[in-house]
C-alpha cells in the first residue's frame, strides 16, 4: 500500500456518444472502492459525475453509446487518436444498442415520424458500435454493464494483466445460483444460452427470460436456439422481436432477426438502402 | 426385488462405515426389521435429524421444479406432486395422492452440496517480495439429504471415486461428504428420461445410505443401512413392517424398473464409442447444440471447475475460489494461441465420450447414472440416448423385447377400456379410439398390438394404430364375427383390452439413417405409430419414404393424414393401387414397383414392411436387390394369436412365438420361415 503513490495515476476518460449514461454511471457503483480508484486512476473526464472536461490524452479511455450522428463519427477518431487503451462500454457502444432497431427502417421515414421538424435533426442512417469506426481494445459488454467487470477492467490495468472475464453462456452463471431454467420449467423464450454472462442471471432470478443484454456469446448458436422457440409454438414474430434487444444489432442476433421478419415496427425503405450510406441521413 | 448383475459404483470409500442389511442387535425395536414409518410420523424423522444439528436438504417445490433445498418441516415436502418430464421440457402435476416422493429427480442434485457452485480456496497476499498464500478453512455444515433416489446415490459414489478415489483427494469434498448423512427414496415412478436401468444404478437403492424409505400409500418400509442409520432408526416411531407391505414395496420398485426398460443398451458401450470419433454424426448434433453446458451443470457427476481470482487494485492481496466450469465453454481447453476444442461438435464429443467411455478408463465406472437431467434441462431437447444409439449403435440387431408390464398379463384377465369415437376408414375398416385406457397402453411402443375382446367372441389381436396423449387407436377390419361385433359397436360402449403387447419397431435404430416403409392395405395401421414417432422428430432421420399399395383408391387408409404426409417436405409419400378408377390418377400396379427403381443409402437404411405377407416376400426381395441387407429389413407378421403371451401355442412359426418374440422381427431373426410354403 505505502508504494501507491510513487506510481504515477494513470488519466482516465469517460465519453458518451448517443447513450443513456447508465454505464458510466456504473462507475459510481463501485462505491466502496472509489477513494482506492481514484488514488491511482486520475479521472479527467467523466460528465455524470464532474463538469470539469479535459482535452486528453488518456491512458485509458471508456467510450458510452453508439456513433449515431455525423459529429460523433468524427469525434470517435479524435478521441481514439488521443487514448493509449481504448475500452467501450455497454450495448450502445459495443452492438449499436436500442437506437441501432433504427437501421431496419427507412431513416428519412421514422425521422418525420418522430420530429415535427426533422430538417433540424442531424443523424446518421445507422446506429453503429465504435468497434466500426476505430480499432477498439477491450469491449465490455452489458445493458448496463457490470460493474464488477468494470473494475476487473480497471485492477488488469493497474497490475499490468489480462482482465479475467468469463467467456461463457448466462445459464452458467444461472445454475450456479441454483435458478430452475426458465425456458425449461415455465416455457418461457430465454437468450441465456446464447448470450454472454455478467448480468448474474438477473432476469431468469426474477422468473423472466434472458433480454440479451450482454449480446452474444461466443460461437452463439443463435440459429439452434430460434429453431426450438419456433418448435415450441413460437410465432416467426416473437422470434424476431426477442432477439431484436439492446444488442439485436449484433451479427448472430441480427442474422436470426433478419431471418424471422424483422424487428416490430419496422418501417420499410421507401428507396433500396445505400450500401455506402449517406453521410448526414437527409435526401 | 431388481436384480441386476452390474457394477452397482459403490461408493469409494463407504461414507459412513460399513453399509449393514439390518438394524444391529443394539436397536431397541429387536427383531431384524424392515420397519414401517406411518406416514404421520415422517415429520419426526425431520425433526431428529434437526435436533441432531442437522440442516436437512430434501426436495420442495421452487419456481416450477421439484428442487432441493433446506427444509424445516415435513410442511415443505412436495406432498402429492408430480412431474412429467421430456426432452427439454418439464412441468409439475398434481398427483391427488398424497404421495411425498412420488416424482423423478428434478434440477439440483446433492452435488450442489457436496462439491458446491463455489468454493472459497485462498488469499493470496504479496509484501513487497514476499508472497504467501492462506488456505481457506473448511466449513462443511452438518447436513442430512432427504429422498436420495438410487441414481443419485450412484453419482456420489462415482464422485467418491473421482474426489477420494485417487492418488490425491479433495479434503472440502472428503469433509462434506462425510458430514453429510444420507437418507435415500426408492423410486415410486420414472420419467421419460430415466434410464438408470440401463446404466444400472437403479431405481432401487443398492447401498451407499444411511436410510432407505419406500414409499407406500400409508407410509413408508424404512431400512438402515449404516450404523448411523441404525442409530437413527432406533428413535425413530416405527414397527416391524407386514408382509403385505414388503410386497408392496417390492412391486413398487419392480413397477418402475419395467416402465423404463433398457433405453440403452450398454453392452460394448465403451468400445463402439470409442470407434467413432470420427462419425460425422457429431456435426449433426452439433447443429442443434447449444453449448450452453446446461446438460453438464444439472449433471450429478460432472466434477470440472475453474479457479478464478480476485485481487485489489494494486494486486497485493487476492482471494481465490473454484467455481464449476465445463467443458463445453470455449476458454475450458483454451492455452496461449487457442483452444484446443474450439469447435462446439468437438466439445459434445469430449463430454459424451467422456461420460460413456473415457470416464471408465479413468474411474472405473461410467460416468452416467442415467437420472436424464441432461435431457430434460438441454433447452433444445437433445436426448444423449437418441444421439448414442446414432452414433453407435447396440450390437444386438433384435428388436428389443417388449419393455411394458402389460396391463392384464395373463389371458383370462381384461381391463376395461371405454370407445370414444368410431370413424370408417373404408367399406370395411373401421378405426376405433379408445380411450379410459391404462397409462401402460400409452406408454406402448410402435408396432405392439393389444388382445380385444367383447363378451362371447373370441378375442382377436389388434395392432395399436396411434398412441395419443389419452387414447389408443384401434383400426380394425371387419374380417369375421369378433371383429365385426367389435367394429359394430359405438362411441362409450365398452371394450375389454390388454396390452401392449410384443416387439416394436426399432425406431432408435433407425435414428440418423434413411427410412423405408413400405405396406399394403391395412398393413399402414400398425405403421402409423412409427410415422407419428418419426415425424415428431424427424430431423433425427435422414430421408423418410413411404410407399403404400391399396386395392383401389376407396381402400386406402386414412386418406386425409396421407395427404397431409404427401404434403411435407421431409416426407415422400408414394401410392398406387391395384386397380384403377375414375377417381384415381395415380399409378396402378402392385407396391414394388414404386421403388424397383429408388436409390438410398443402402448400407445405412432401415425399411418397415407390412402387408399381406405375399406382398412383404416380393418387397423384401426388392429391398434386397437395391443393397439393404436383412438386418435392416423389419417385417411384422400376423398370426392365429390367442394368448399374446407366447403360452397357447397358436402363433408358433418355426422357433418364434410371433405374439412375443414379434410380431416385429428383423428378416435376418426369421431365416428361412418367412415366406416358406406352409409356414
Amino acid at each position: 500500500m505505502t508504494t501507491v503513490l510513487a506510481r504515477p495515476r494513470l488519466r482516465v476518460g469517460i465519453v458518451k456518444m448517443a447513450s443513456c449514461d447508465g454505464c458510466q454511471l456504473t462507475l459510481l457503483d463501485l462505491e466502496d472502492e472509489l477513494l482506492a480508484i481514484t488514488e491511482r486512476f486520475e479521472v479527467v473526464e467523466f460528465p455524470e459525475a464532474s463538469s470539469s472536461r479535459s482535452a486528453g490524452p488518456y491512458d485509458v479511455l471508456l467510450v458510452e453509446g453508439a456513433v449515431s450522428t455525423p459529429d460523433q463519427a468524427a469525434e470517435i477518431v479524435e478521441l481514439r487518436r488521443k487514448s493509449q487503451l481504448l475500452v467501450s462500454i455497454g450495448a450502445c457502444a459495443s452492438y449499436g444498442g436500442i437506437q441501432a432497431l433504427r437501421n431496419w427502417s427507412d431513416h428519412a421515414a421514422i425521422r418525420a415520424a418522430v420530429y415535427a421538424h426533422p430538417e433540424f435533426v442531424e443523424s446518421l442512417d445507422q446506429a453503429t458500435p465504435i468497434s466500426e469506426h476505430v480499432k477498439v481494445d477491450a469491449e465490455l459488454h452489458g445493458c448496463p454493464i457490470s460493474p464488477e467487470q468494470l473494475r476487473e477492467v480497471l485492477v488488469s490495468v493497474a497490475v499490468g494483466r489480462r482482465p479475467q472475464i468469463r467467456e461463457e453462456a448466462v445459464c452458467l452463471e444461472c445454475k450456479r445460483r441454483g435458478i430452475v431454467c426458465v425456458m425449461v420449467a415455465e416455457g418461457l423464450p430465454c437468450l441465456g444460452p446464447v448470450t454472454q454472462s455478467g448480468c448474474g442471471a438477473l432476469c431468469p432470478m426474477y422468473r423472466r427470460g434472458c433480454f440479451g443484454c450482454f449480446g452474444p456469446r461466443e460461437q452463439a448458436n443463435t440459429v439452434s436456439l430460434a429453431s426450438a422457440l419456433v418448435a415450441d409454438d413460437r410465432e416467426d414474430e416473437e422470434v424476431a422481436r426477442l432477439f431484436a434487444g439492446p444488442t439485436g444489432w449484433s451479427g448472430p442476433f441480427r442474422s436470426v432477426v433478419a431471418a424471422y421478419g424483422g424487428p416490430p415496427g419496422v418501417i420499410p425503405f421507401a428507396v433500396p438502402a445505400n450500401p455506402e450510406g449517406d453521410a448526414d441521413g437527409r435526401g | 426385488m431388481v436384480i441386476d448383475e452390474r457394477m452397482p459404483y459403490a461408493p469409494y470409500p463407504a461414507p459412513t462405515g460399513t453399509a449393514v442389511a439390518a438394524p444391529p442387535a443394539n436397536v431397541a425395536h429387536g427383531g431384524g426389521g424392515p420397519w414401517f414409518l406411518a406416514r404421520a410420523n415422517l415429520g419426526v424423522l425431520i425433526d431428529l435429524l434437526r435436533e441432531d444439528g442437522r440442516a436437512v436438504i430434501g426436495p420442495t417445490v421452487v419456481d416450477g421444479a421439484v428442487t432441493l433445498a433446506e427444509i424445516r418441516s415435513v410442511d415443505e415436502l412436495p406432498s402429492g406432486i408430480g412431474d412429467e418430464q421430456q426432452p427439454g421440457r418439464y412441468r409439475l402435476v398434481s398427483h391427488g395422492d398424497g404421495r411425498t416422493f412420488d416424482f423423478a429427480v428434478g434440477p439440483t442434485s446433492p452435488k450442489r452440496w457436496t462439491f458446491p457452485p463455489v468454493v472459497p480456496l485462498n488469499v493470496g497476499r504479496r509484501d513487497g517480495r514476499a508472497v504467501s498464500f492462506e488456505p481457506s478453512q473448511l466449513d462443511a455444515p452438518r447436513l442430512a439429504f432427504l429422498g436420495v433416489r438410487a441414481c443419485e446415490l450412484a453419482a456420489l459414489g462415482i464422485q467418491d471415486r473421482v474426489f477420494l478415489g485417487g492418488p490425491y483427494t479433495d479434503e472440502d469434498y472428503h469433509e462434506r461428504r462425510r458430514n453429510a448423512l444420507v437418507i435415500a427414496v426408492n423410486c415410486s415412478s420414472a420419467a421419460s428420461t430415466c434410464f438408470c436401468t440401463s446404466m444400472g444404478t437403479g431405481p432401487e437403492a443398492r447401498g451407499g445410505y444411511d436410510l432407505v424409505l419406500t414409499e407406500l400409500d400409508e407410509g413408508f418400509v424404512v431400512r438402515a443401512g449404516s450404523p448411523d442409520g441404525a442409530d437413527l432408526l432406533a428413535r425413530l416411531p416405527v414397527r416391524a413392517a407386514d408382509a403385505g407391505q414388503l410386497l408392496r414395496a417390492a412391486e413398487s420398485v419392480g413397477k418402475v424398473a419395467a416402465t423404463m426398460g433398457d433405453p440403452l443398451p450398454t453392452a460394448g458401450l465403451h468400445d463402439r464409442l470409442l470407434a467413432q470419433f470420427d462419425s460425422p454424426h457429431w456435426a449433426r448434433i452439433a447443429e442443434r447444440c447449444l453449448s450452453c453446458a446446461n446438460c453438464t451443470m444439472v449433471c450429478p457427476t460432472c466434477f470440472c471447475s475453474s479457479v478464478t481470482q480476485r485481487s485489489d487494485l494494486d494486486g497485493d492481496v487476492s482471494t481465490s475460489e473454484r467455481v464449476w466450469d465445463f467443458c463445453f465453454t470455449a476458454g475450458f481447453a483454451k492455452v496461449a494461441g487457442g483452444s484446443f476444442r474450439s469447435r462446439p461438435r468437438d466439445r459434445y464429443r469430449q463430454w459424451l465420450t467422456h461420460k460413456f467411455a473415457t470416464w471408465v478408463d479413468q474411474f472405473g465406472t461410467f460416468g452416467c447414472v442415467g437420472c436424464g437431467r441432461c435431457i430434460t434441462w438441454c433447452p433444445v431437447g437433445i436426448d444423449i440416448r437418441t444421439e448414442l444409439l446414432a452414433i453407435a449403435p447396440p450390437l444386438s440387431v433384435r428388436p428389443e423385447p417388449a419393455r411394458q408390464i402389460p396391463v392384464a398379463a395373463t389371458p383370462g384377465s381384461y381391463a376395461t377400456a371405454r370407445i370414444v369415437s368410431v370413424r370408417p376408414e373404408t367399406s370395411d375398416v373401421t378405426t376405433l379410439t379408445i380411450g379410459n385406457v391404462d397409462p401402460a397402453f400409452l406408454a406402448g411402443e410402435f408396432g405392439q398390438f393389444a388382445m380385444v375382446a367383447v363378451p362371447a367372441f373370441p378375442p382377436v389381436p389388434i395392432s395399436i394404430s396411434r398412441f395419443g396423449r389419452d387414447s389408443i387407436d384401434l383400426t380394425i377390419r371387419a374380417a369375421g364375427p369378433a371383429t365385426a361385433a367389435i367394429v359394430g359397436l359405438g362411441p362409450r360402449d365398452e371394450i375389454g383390452v390388454r396390452g401392449p403387447l410384443g416387439t416394436s419397431w426399432p425406431i432408435e435404430r433407425a435414428m440418423g439413417h434413411d427410412v423405408v416403409i413400405v405396406t399394403g392395405g391395412i398393413g399402414l395401421a400398425p405403421l402409423r405409430p412409427l410415422l407419428d414417432g418419426i415425424i415428431a422428430r424427424r430431423d433425427r432421420f435422414e430421408k423418410v419414404r413411404l410407399f403404400y399399395g391399396a386395392r383401389t383408391l376407396a381402400d386406402q387408409l386414412y386418406r386425409e393424414e396421407l395427404r397431409a404426409w404427401a404434403a411435407r417436405s421431409d416426407v415422400e409419400v408414394e401410392l398406387i393401387v391395384d386397380r384403377g378408377t375414375p377417381d384415381w390418377s395415380g399409378p396402378v400396379g402392385v407396391v414394388t414397383h414404386l421403388f424397383d427403381q429408388a436409390t438410398w443409402e443402402g448400407e445405412r437404411a432401415l425399411a418397415f414392411v407390412c402387408g399381406p405377407e405375399r406382398m412383404m416376400e416380393a418387397t423384401v426381395d426388392t429391398l434386397e436387390s437395391r443393397g439393404l441387407t436383412p438386418d435392416r429389413i423389419f417385417v411384422t407378421l400376423e398370426r392365429h394369436m390367442e394368448c399374446g403371451i407366447g403360452l397357447c401355442g397358436h402363433c408358433q412359426t418355426g422357433g418364434l412365438f410371433v405374439c412375443r418374440d414379434g410380431p416385429v422381427f428383423a428378416l435376418s431373426q426369421l431365416g428361412g420361415v418367412f415366406g416358406r410354403e406352409g409356414m
